[in-house]
């Protein structure tokens, strides 16, 4: 066996050197080159979001022969940790998030994109924010394909069309909200179940709480695990839902944690109606009844109110991270074109997401445009608290959420248990 | 008199011979009511998905599939169609058949060869192999994952059938063996012995005798192991979907009918009835083996 390693030894460089001068020989050359490869992606995207993402890609492959071989799966940590530690990985992967960016980044697996992409063109189409958050060491490692506004609240305009005076603050909202309330039987929608991530619309709440009332700097300590949950900026928030939400939900908590958040918002159609309004992301347009109804004249939104005025102009959003581990031509190639305005604009169209390239602008409806300029012009914008803690804070953060909900704990009970979660969860 | 006597007795014996006939037919009618509801109360989640698969989604989300048997009703295709239409469903099922075939035939090959020399070929050593195989089987497949895909890394086998067929067959090896080690052992040592002084060696009494009377024991492994790798996800998403999508099953295709946030969740009661199709159709092919004892009445003559 060593012998024939021992042989076959020089032979195996030759070949590397060649297909190094081969290589480095045509990538001189022009797109053409790459026809016949192909560019292995995987990402979280299945149903209509894989249809999405191949019809983005169907101009990318006519234009260069190349091919995009895609796999969907929702357990895309499990499968890149599996791979990033056994060497087989994709060429282009969704990332959960930047955590994981980051580690993923520091160990050397992800490739640098600053070659990759024209820099100046991407910096000025995206906001900073989601600059940033792909950034680890002061490179670009991943870029958003996808981005989603958190903490908007929807409700029905034909039931009150907040549209000419959104409420401005917290105690405008709650004020407004309850001289509206006419006919409905509460202000809020709420369903926190969502299978075995049950409890993130409860998470969201806490998160939109946390960022205007404690303000962008404490929101990233209290994920990244340097702020205790009992702690009064935090407990705030907490409480805040548990009297000003919780206490005025539609069907009390019991009923929201038996509801999907999918299914949260159904009760605002009704007549008379539920409840008045439903605080979730951009993407819930695509989900029960808002699918079937029209946007504006049937359900429209206005951005989260400010709490606390110094912490103005804050905005959570989400989104999906991509990145690359194999620096192949093809793969490069690809990348560039994900970012550019016009790749983006094909699935802006289809509908159900927001581009983070500011220049794609071929939204199919009003609300999207909207919801697209407040992701472009947050003052500060923040990911996901709960998306970027550890997995086993996320679980408890969820869990507790729903324990919350329905009443089985208290808010004392919930920030004591999440305390001690978080002495273990940020260990490793 | 005597006669009536003699006639009332017959009568009397008859009639509680009917008496008993009739209480041990009152008997097996509470047994089969028993068991009847039993497969009731088992079908009724499987009744449920059926029915739930033939509704349109905004009927789905607002009611039960039982209020589906009463007016107005709401039945559609459209579920079924629309994972017809799904991209590459169809070479996923060809890829499914293509990697359950031989993962399920390779094992059985192997565990039978295996099982036969436990039970029936003395060699040193042969207790302690057949405890370490069997200890095997509580090791969870998923702690093999990451040092298997870097084997297969350096063989150059990710993204490839053989791949999932040999990680497939080293999954369902500890249970074959020993579930057909058991079979084979409680075969009747009479009839080899009896082979042998006719002069067969082992591998003739392994073809003739050992296989032909396990063959109820080779139909049921097979349909667990063909079961657990139809069904398998995890596996051929880690050595196949992370080199090569064009490889992956039919799960894969099934699960990516959800896209991230849960939506298109009404097409997986379809897919369900899809995927089970062709299980189904075997196990109805091979039910036959189950029932039929091929061991009764061998040591004749």
């Amino acid at each position: 066996m060593s012998l024939w390693l021992r042989r076959l030894a020089p032979l195996a460089v030759v070949v590397v050197v060649a297909a190094g001068c081969v290589s480095t020989n045509s990538s001189s050359g022009d797109d053409s080159d790459l026809h016949g490869k192909t560019v292995n992606v995987i990402g979280t995207w299945g149903g209509d979001e894989q249809a999405a993402f191949l019809k983005m890609v169907e101009p990318w492959e006519k234009q260069t022969g190349a091919k995009v071989k895609y796999t969907g799966t929702r357990d895309i940590n499990t499968v890149l940790t599996t791979g990033v530690a056994s060497g087989v990985l994709p060429d282009l992967a969704g990332l959960p998030g930047p955590g994981q960016l980051a580690e993923y980044a520091k160990a050397g697996k992800l490739q640098p994109l600053d070659n990759v992409l024209d820099v100046n063109t991407y910096q000025s189409e995206t906001a900073p924010a989601l600059v940033q958050l792909g950034k680890s060491d002061g490179k670009v490692y991943g870029v958003f394909i996808k981005a989603a506004v958190k903490g908007l609240i929807w409700y029905n305009p034909k039931v009150h069309d907040y549209g000419a005076n959104p409420p401005k603050t917290w105690t405008d909202l709650m004020s407004q909200a309850g001289a509206n309330q006419g006919a409905a039987k509460a202000v809020w929608c709420l369903g926190v179940e969502s299978g075995a991530s049950s409890g993130w619309p409860g998470t969201d709440w806490i998160e939109d709480l946390v960022l205007r009332t404690a303000g962008p700097q404490v929101y990233t300590n209290w994920y990244e695990g340097k702020v205790k949950w009992s702690d009064p900026a935090i407990k705030k928030a907490f409480q805040l839902y548990a009297t000003d939400v919780l206490g005025k939900t539609y069907g009390g908590g019991k009923n929201a944690v038996a509801t999907n958040f999918g299914n949260a918002g159904d009760p605002m159609f009704a007549n008379p109606p539920g409840c008045e309004l439903l605080h979730q992301a951009s993407f819930i347009t695509g989900f029960s009844q808002f699918k079937s109804h029209t946007a504006v004249t049937d359900y429209n939104f206005f951005p989260f109110p400010d709490i606390d005025l110094q912490y103005a102009g804050a905005v959570e959003g989400a989104g999906d991270l991509f990145g690359m581990f194999h620096d192949t031509p093809a793969a490069k190639s690809l990348m560039k074109y994900l970012v550019t305005a016009a790749a983006q604009d094909i699935w802006v169209k289809i509908g159900g997401a927001l581009s983070a390239n500011k220049n794609a602008a071929d939204y199919p409806d009003d609300i999207s445009k909207r919801s697209a300029a407040i992701l472009a012009n947050a003052k500060s914008f923040v990911f996901d608290a709960s998306d970027s803690m550890p997995t086993a804070m996320n679980d408890a953060f969820w869990k507790d959420m729903v324990a919350l909900t329905n009443g089985s704990k208290t808010v004392d009970q919930a920030l004591s248990d999440l305390d001690s979660a978080q002495k273990d969860a940020y260990a490793s | 008199m005597s006669t009536l006597v003699k006639q009332q007795a017959p009568a009397a014996a008859a009639t509680k011979a009917l008496s008993r006939r009739s209480s041990s037919r009152r008997g097996r009618f509470v047994l089969n009511l028993v068991v009847v509801a039993l497969m009731i109360i088992w079908a009724v989640p499987t009744v449920g998905l059926l029915i739930s698969s033939l509704r349109p989604q905004s009927v789905l989300s607002s009611s039960g599939w039982w209020t589906a048997f009463a007016p107005p009703y709401h039945f559609t295709m459209a579920n079924y169609r629309d994972v017809f239409h799904q991209a590459g469903i169809g070479q996923a099922f060809v890829n499914s058949l293509l990697i359950a075939v031989p993962a399920t035939v390779i094992p059985l090959f192997v565990a039978a060869f295996a099982a036969y020399a436990f039970s029936w070929m003395t060699f040193p050593g042969r207790d302690l192999l057949f405890v370490v195989v069997v200890g095997l089987l509580v090791v969870p497949l998923q702690t093999t994952l990451i040092p298997i895909l870097k084997l297969f890394a350096d063989w150059g086998l990710t993204g490839q059938f053989l791949a999932v067929w040999l990680a497939h067959t080293g999954y369902g090896l500890p249970f074959a063996v020993y579930l057909l080690r058991n079979f084979m052992g409680s075969l009747p040592r009479a009839v080899f012995e009896s082979a042998a002084i006719d002069g067969a060696n082992h591998v003739t009494s392994f073809f003739r005798l050992a296989v032909p009377m396990s063959l109820p024991a080779f139909a049921a492994l097979a349909i667990f192991q063909f079961l657990f790798v139809w069904n398998d996800l995890l596996v051929s998403l880690i050595y196949i979907g992370l080199a090569n999508p064009d490889n992956l099953p039919m799960t894969a295709t099934i699960a990516n009918l959800v896209n991230s946030l849960g939506g298109g969740w009404y097409l997986l009661g379809a897919a369900a009835f899809v995927s089970m199709a062709l299980p189904l159709a075997l196990f109805f092919g091979l039910q036959r083996y189950f029932v039929r004892g091929i061991v009764g009445g061998a040591v004749k003559g």
